[in-house]
C-alpha cells in the first residue's frame, strides 16, 4: 500500500537446522492464488491517528523461486479520489532464495531484525538469525511464512499522485488462520506502519479457492 | 511472348535429348561409351536435385545398378584389368552421387538391389574401388532409408571393426557413419563399447577433418541417455579424449565446432555431473551463439543445439542469459529472408530461454522482439507458426506482465485467435498454450478476447476428436475463468451449456477431466450466486463430478474434483446438502465413501482438498451443519479425520485442526438441543442409568 511523501503466538519448537537445498515451505491454501485478505495500515504520524482499510489479493505464487506477488488496495486514502492500487512482488524466507537478512532496499540487518522480532512467532529464530540470517534454517514444516512485500507500480494512478511506494513491508503470514500482519519500512516515512489483515471468505461460508496454471 | 516461349522450348528439347542420349548410351556395347556416358550422368547429377529427379523418372538407377552388378561379377580380382575397375568406380560414384541428400535417390538406390553390389566393393583389392564404395554407402548410411545395420551379429562387428581400422579416411568415416545411422538401443551402445569401437572413433578425434567430423557424430549417439557409458568413457585415459572433444569445440571448421558441441552437450545432458567447469560451459554458450552466423546448415543447426543445451535447465539459461543470448538471437531473428529451419530454431531457442527466469522474459520484451513472434505466427510454415507459439508461450509465463495486462490486447489476440483454425494440429495446440496463458487476466481485459470470439472458438475445440485440442482448449477456458467477472462467467457458460461440461468431466481422457473439473471449480468460486451453475439442467454437473470422483484414476482429478465440492459447500444450505448427498454412499450400495479413501491419500494436496470440504461443511455457524456432522461420522469420515491430528503436511494438519475444533463446537450445540429436546421420561431413563453406574 502507498504511503504519503514526505512523511516521515509462539510456535512449540525452534526448527531444526537445514538440508540445503530442501528448505522451500510446503504449500498453504490459504496463500494460494486468488485468495483475498483485508484489513487496515496503520498510518498514524505523530500529528494524527490514521488507518487506511486495505484489501490484497494474491496473483501469483511460485514456490520453488521464492516468490509470491499480487495487488494491494487501499481505499481510504485522503488524497486519491479513487482506491489507489499496487502490484507488489514478495520474497518468502525460505532460507534457500532468500533469508531473514534483505541486503537491499536500504534495509541493514539491524533494521531487519528489529522488524522481524515485531512477530511474536519469530523469537525462536532469533538466535539464529543473528548468526546467519537465518541460512541453516530448516522452515519447511514452520507455522509462519515469513515475507518481504515489495510494491512495484501502481496499477491505476499515475507516479504524480503525491504517494509513494519506496518503501517494503516486513510479512508474517499465519498459516492456521491466514492472517497477516506486516511492518512497513522506509527511511523516510514513519516508523513501524502496521499492517494487519485476514484472510475473507468473500460472503461465503467457508473457504473457496480457485486456480489456474501456466503452460 | 512467343519467341522466348519457342526457345523455351527448344532449349528444353534439347535437354530432354541430352538426357536419353546419356541413358541410350549407357546400353552401348562399346565400353568405351558406356564408361563415358557414366562419366557424364555423374557430372550432370552432381549437386543437382533437379537433374537427379529427373534422371531418376528415366530409370536411371536399375540402369546403372545393372551395369555395377556386371562389372563386379567381372571381376577376377586381377589388378590389371583397370577398364572393368573404372566401370565399377564409375556406376558407384553414379550410385552414390543418387544417394547424396537425395531420399528419393536413396530408396531407387536400395530399390535396385545396388547396395550388396556396394557393400562388396569394400572388400576389393583395389584402394580406388574401395573407397568409391565407401563413399556411396556412406552417402546411404546418411539417409534414414538406408537398411539398418545389426551391430549383435558378430561378423557384422568384425567388419565394422576392420572399417574403423583402415587406413583410409573414407572407409574409417563410413565405419563412423554406419554406427550414427543405426545405434539406436542401450543394448547396441553397450555392445559397441564393448568391442572397444569409442577407442577407435577417439583415435579418430585426431585425423583429418571428416574423421573428427564422423567420429563426433558417432560418439554422441554412443553416449545419448547412457550414463554408463558415459562414465567409462569419461574415466578412460584419465578423460584424454574427453578434452580432445572440448578442445574441438574450438576448431577452426564451423561443422566441427558445432558436432564437437553437441558432443558435450549429450555428455552433459546424460550425466549432468560432468561438464560443470564454468569455462567449458561458457565457451560452449558463446560458441553456439557464435555458430548462430553461420549462412549455411551449421547456422540452421546451431540454434537447436544451444536449446538442447539449455532446456530445462535454470543455470545454463542464466549463463546464456549474461552472455546476451536474448539479444543476439533477436538480432539474428531480424534478419531479412530466413529459411523456416533457421527461423523455427531461433524461436524455439527463444522459447527455452524465456522458460523459466523472469529476467530473461523481461530482457526479451523490452526488445521489440514479440512483434516479430506475433508476426510469425501467421508465417507460410507450419514448423515456424507452432515455434512462434511456443516462444510466446514461454514469454508469456511472466506473472508480472499478466498481472499488468500486457498481452491482452488487439494486436496479440487477433492473429492467435486466427490460428485456431490453422489445419495443423500441432500449430492449434501451440496456439491453445499462449492462449491459455495470456488469459490468465488481472486487469479485466478478458472482454478484448471475447469480442474477437475467442470464447466461441475455444468451446468449438473442446468438442473436438483430437484429445490435445480438447485438452489445451479446456486449459484455455479453465484459466479464463479464474477470478473472471459473473458477466463473463455467464457468457462463457451459455457457450458451453451444462451438458456439455457434463460430458467433459466424464471425457475418456484424464487429463481432460481434471481440466474441466478445474473450469467448473473456477466457474463456482467468486460472487456466491456462481455455485448455482452446477445445479443448471437438474445438477447434471454436480452428479458428473460425483461419478468421476468415485472413480477417479489419478490424483489431479480427485484434487480439482473435491475442490469442486468444497467451493459449492461454501454456499447455502441446500447447496451443502448437494455435497454431502454427493459424497455420502446410499446405504444400499454398502460402498465406502470416497473421500474416505481420498482422506487417507499418499498425496498430501488431496488429502487437503477433502479435509476443507468437511471444513465448510460443518461450518458452525450453517444451522444444518449439526445434522450434517452426524451423517459424515456415520460414514466413518469424523474418525478418519480424528487420525489426521498429526498428518505429516502441515497444511492438512491445520485444517484438521479447523475441522476438529468446528467438531467439538457442534458436539456442544448438540449435546445442549439433546438435553433440551429430551422428554421427560428420557430424563428419568437417563437419570436411572446414572444411578445404577454410581452404584455398581
Amino acid at each position: 500500500m502507498p504511503v504519503r511523501v514526505a512523511e516521515s503466538s509462539a510456535p512449540s519448537q525452534v526448527p531444526e537446522a537445514a538440508n540445503p537445498g530442501q528448505t522451500s515451505p510446503q504449500a498453504c491454501t490459504l496463500l494460494s492464488v486468488g485468495q483475498a485478505f483485508s484489513g487496515t495500515q496503520n498510518v498514524s504520524s505523530l500529528q494524527k491517528e490514521e488507518a487506511w482499510r486495505v484489501n490484497v489479493r494474491i496473483q501469483g505464487c511460485d514456490l520453488e523461486h521464492g516468490y509470491l506477488c499480487g495487488t494491494m488496495e487501499a481505499l481510504n486514502v485522503p488524497m486519491a479520489d479513487t482506491p489507489v492500487v499496487t502490484f507488489w512482488e514478495g520474497e518468502i524466507v525460505d532460507t534457500k532464495n532468500y533469508t531473514f537478512f534483505t541486503d537491499k532496499w536500504e534495509a541493514t540487518s539491524e533494521e531487519d531484525i528489529k522488524h522481524w522480532t515485531k512477530f511474536p512467532s519469530f523469537s525462536p529464530l532469533l538466535n539464529q538469525v543473528e548468526v546467519d540470517g537465518g541460512k541453516s534454517l530448516d522452515l519447511s514444516n514452520y507455522p509462519h511464512i515469513f515475507m518481504r512485500w515489495k510494491e512495484q507500480y501502481f496499477v491505476n494512478v499515475g507516479t504524480d499522485c503525491g504517494l509513494t511506494i519506496a518503501g517494503f513491508y516486513y510479512v508474517c503470514f499465519s498459516c492456521s488462520d491466514g492472517s497477516i500482519n506486516g511492518y512497513y519500512y522506509d527511511p523516510n516515512s514513519s516508523p513501524f506502519q502496521k499492517l494487519e489483515l485476514k484472510s475473507t471468505n468473500e460472503g461465503r461460508s467457508g473457504f473457496s479457492s480457485s486456480s489456474y496454471e501456466l503452460q | 511472348m512467343p519467341t522466348a516461349t519457342s526457345t523455351t522450348a527448344t532449349a528444353t528439347n534439347t535437354s530432354t535429348t541430352a538426357t536419353s542420349g546419356i541413358l541410350h548410351r549407357l546400353f552401348s556395347t562399346d565400353q568405351d561409351v558406356k564408361l563415358k556416358a557414366l562419366r557424364q550422368l555423374k557430372n550432370q547429377i552432381i549437386g543437382n536435385r533437379t537433374k537427379k529427379l529427373s534422371f531418376l523418372k528415366l530409370g536411371a538407377v536399375p540402369s546403372v545398378a545393372a551395369i555395377l552388378a556386371e562389372a563386379v561379377l567381372a571381376d577376377d580380382g586381377d589388378r590389371n584389368n583397370s577398364f572393368n575397375k573404372n566401370v565399377i568406380v564409375q556406376s558407384a560414384a553414379v550410385l552414390g552421387s543418387f544417394a547424396c541428400g537425395f531420399d528419393a535417390g536413396v530408396q531407387a538406390v536400395l530399390a535396385a538391389g545396388a547396395f550388396p553390389d556396394l557393400l562388396r566393393l569394400l572388400s576389393n583389392l583395389d584402394e580406388k574401388v574401395v573407397d568409391a564404395g565407401a563413399r556411396s554407402v556412406k552417402m546411404i548410411y546418411q539417409s534414414k532409408l538406408a537398411p539398418k545395420y545389426d551391430f549383435l551379429q558378430e561378423k557384422n562387428m568384425e567388419f565394422l571393426l576392420s572399417l574403423l581400422n583402415s587406413e583410409s579416411e573414407t572407409v574409417s568415416g563410413l565405419g563412423a557413419s554406419i554406427i550414427t545411422h543405426s545405434c539406436k538401443t542401450s543394448v547396441e551402445q553397450k555392445i559397441l563399447f564393448d568391442a572397444g569401437v569409442l577407442k577407435k572413433l577417439s583415435s579418430l578425434l585426431e585425423g583429418s577433418l571428416s574423421q573428427k567430423d564422423s567420429s563426433l557424430e558417432s560418439l554422441a549417439t554412443i553416449f545419448k541417455d547412457n550414463p554408463e557409458v558415459v562414465l567409462k568413457f569419461v574415466g578412460s585415459e584419465s578423460g584424454r579424449a574427453l578434452s580432445s572433444i572440448i578442445e574441438l569445440v574450438k576448431d577452426k571448421f564451423a561443422r566441427t565446432r558445432l558436432l564437437a558441441s553437441l558432443c558435450l552437450i549429450v555428455i552433459r545432458n546424460t550425466s549432468p555431473c560432468y561438464l560443470q567447469d564454468i569455462a567449458v560451459k561458457t565457451k560452449l554458450v558463446n560458441t553456439l551463439l557464435e555458430l548462430l552466423g553461420d549462412p549455411g546448415q551449421v547456422g540452421d543447426e546451431a540454434s537447436f543445439a544451444l536449446s538442447s543445451l539449455i532446456v530445462q535447465k535454470e543455470d545454463m539459461q542464466k549463463l546464456a542469459f549474461e552472455n546476451n543470448a536474448i539479444d543476439k538471437l533477436y538480432c539474428h531473428l531480424q534478419k531479412d529472408s530466413l529459411n523456416p529451419r533457421r527461423f523455427e530454431g531461433i524461436l524455439l531457442a527463444l522459447a527455452d530461454m524465456c522458460s523459466k527466469l523472469e529476467c530473461c522474459r523481461s530482457r526479451f520484451l523490452s526488445s521489440q522482439v514479440l512483434n516479430s513472434v506475433v508476426d510469425a505466427v501467421a508465417h507460410d510454415s507450419a514448423d515456424v507458426r507452432s515455434a512462434a507459439c511456443i516462444c510466446f508461450k514461454s514469454v508469456a509465463r511472466s506473472i508480472q506482465n499478466l498481472s499488468a495486462g500486457s498481452f491482452l490486447t488487439e494486436a496479440v489476440v487477433i492473429p492467435l485467435v486466427r490460428v485456431l483454425d490453422d489445419p495443423s494440429t500441432s500449430v492449434q495446440v501451440a496456439a491453445l498454450g499462449v492462449i491459455s496463458n495470456i488469459v490468465v487476466d488481472f486487469t479485466a481485459r478478458r472482454s478484448i478476447f471475447i469480442k474477437c470470439g475467442g470464447v466461441k472458438q475455444l468451446v468449438q475445440l473442446s468438442k473436438s476428436m483430437d484429445a490435445a485440442i480438447r485438452l489445451n482448449a479446456l486449459w484455455a477456458l479453465r484459466n479464463l475463468m479464474f477470478q473472471a467477472e459473473s458477466k463473463c462467467k455467464e457468457g462463457v457458460f451459455m457457450e458451453l451449456t451444462a451438458s456439455l461440461l457434463a460430458s467433459l468431466i466424464c471425457d475418456p481422457e484424464p487429463f481432460v477431466q481434471e481440466q474441466a473439473l478445474a473450469l467448473v471449480r473456477n466457474l463456482v468460486d467468486g460472487c456466491i450466486s456462481s455455485v448455482e451453475y452446477v445445479f443448471a439442467e437438474d445438477g447434471i454437473i454436480l452428479d458428473a463430478v460425483g461419478r468421476q470422483l468415485q472413480s477417479a484414476l489419478k490424483a489431479e482429478i480427485g484434487i480439482q474434483g473435491m475442490y469442486v465440492l468444497s467451493n459449492v459447500a461454501t454456499g447455502e444450505e441446500f447447496h451443502k446438502e448437494a455435497v454431502l448427498n454427493q459424497l455420502i454412499p446410499h446405504a444400499e450400495t454398502g460402498s465406502q465413501a470416497y473421500i474416505i479413501k481420498f482422506l487417507q491419500s499418499n498425496d498430501s494436496r488431496l488429502r487437503t482438498a477433502a479435509v476443507w470440504t468437511v471444513v465448510n461443511l460443518t461450518n458452525s455457524l450453517s444451522p444444518g451443519a449439526v445434522d450434517r456432522l452426524e451423517i459424515l461420522r456415520g460414514a466413518g469420515i469424523v474418525s478418519q479425520i480424528n487420525n489426521m491430528q498429526n498428518d505429516p503436511c502441515l497444511d492438512v494438519k491445520l485444517r484438521v485442526k479447523t475441522a476438529l475444533g468446528q467438531f467439538k463446537t457442534l458436539d456442544t450445540c448438540l449435546s445442549h438441543t439433546f438435553l433440551w429436546r429430551l422428554p421427560l421420561a428420557g430424563y428419568i431413563t437417563l437419570l436411572s442409568f446414572f444411578f445404577a453406574i454410581k452404584a455398581v
